[in-house]
């Protein structure tokens, strides 16, 4: 397309080319978790933004349960035994 | 011998982790000296809350400034009281803007045409810059590029978090 022939004359700060998009998209479809066992070709932008939407949404809600657990059990853990794992970690 | 000697780490990602739990450790360290130990269900509801916190403040501090995402988790961790307090409030004070002046600059430019997007339907956009932190005001290349850097970032908290549940559930 003429459009995009022009727009590689342009200035580097503003070029956006349909490889990087590209590289993007598939970078991200690498790092869900769902879409990379099964055929890892032929998927589409959108689906790939439709599954990151969905899995940051599971990541947030996990990390709520998580902050909930973890604040339970800290408080019934006995002081020195966290004490011990704390100065094992801070050496 | 201290404990950044005795583990190797084969890979990045297990580097990553071993970086976001030792924070994560820490911060939780400085929360659990302040707070007093009750049993009150409010209370309870709180320290889930702060605990939470510390997860978001760790993730970000790791990281540093140098992402949107984590400059503008840190910014919103610190000024949390000074937000709730305008939430009552009618007109609300867009300070994601000011953060971004350079990517408010590069939108100016005349020259700039986006004939490539990504999202080719529009709403998979706005709903992608809710969920990011910060991503409010980045150009469409950027908003992947720091959706992805959040991703790799959220899912190894997430880890970190379950095997410190874990391990504290067995003890």
């Amino acid at each position: 397309m003429s459009s995009r022939r022009s727009r590689s004359r342009q200035s580097a700060a503003s070029m956006i080319t349909d490889d990087q998009i590209n590289d993007l998209v598939s970078k991200l479809h690498q790092l869900l978790p769902e879409i990379r066992n099964r055929c890892s070709d032929k998927v589409s932008a959108t689906r790939v933004l439709q599954e990151t939407c969905s899995y940051i949404r599971s990541l947030h809600r996990e990390v709520d349960d998580l902050s909930e657990r973890l604040s339970e059990l800290l408080d019934n853990t006995d002081s020195t035994q966290a004490s011990i794992i704390r100065s094992l970690l801070m050496q | 011998m201290s404990a950044s000697q005795q583990l190797t780490p084969t890979n990045p990602n297990s580097a990553l982790k071993i970086r976001l739990a030792y924070r994560f450790l820490l911060t939780l360290n400085t929360l659990n000296a302040k707070k007093p130990p009750n049993f009150d269900h409010t209370q309870i509801h709180r320290r889930s809350h702060r605990v939470k916190i510390a997860a978001y403040a760790s993730m970000a501090s790791v990281v540093g400034p140098k992402r949107a995402w984590s400059r503008a988790i840190l910014w919103k961790i610190r000024n949390r009281g000074m937000l709730a307090r305008n939430k009552k409030r009618i007109h609300r004070i867009s300070t994601p803007i000011r953060l971004h002046r350079h990517h408010a600059r590069r939108r100016r430019n005349p020259n700039r045409v986006v004939h490539v997007d990504p999202f080719v339907n529009s709403g998979l956009e706005v709903k992608l810059r809710k969920l990011v932190p910060g991503a409010e005001t980045i150009d469409p290349c950027g908003l992947l590029d720091e959706t992805a850097d959040y991703i790799k970032y959220l899912a190894t908290q997430v880890e970190v978090m379950r095997n410190l549940v874990d391990l504290y559930s067995t003890i």
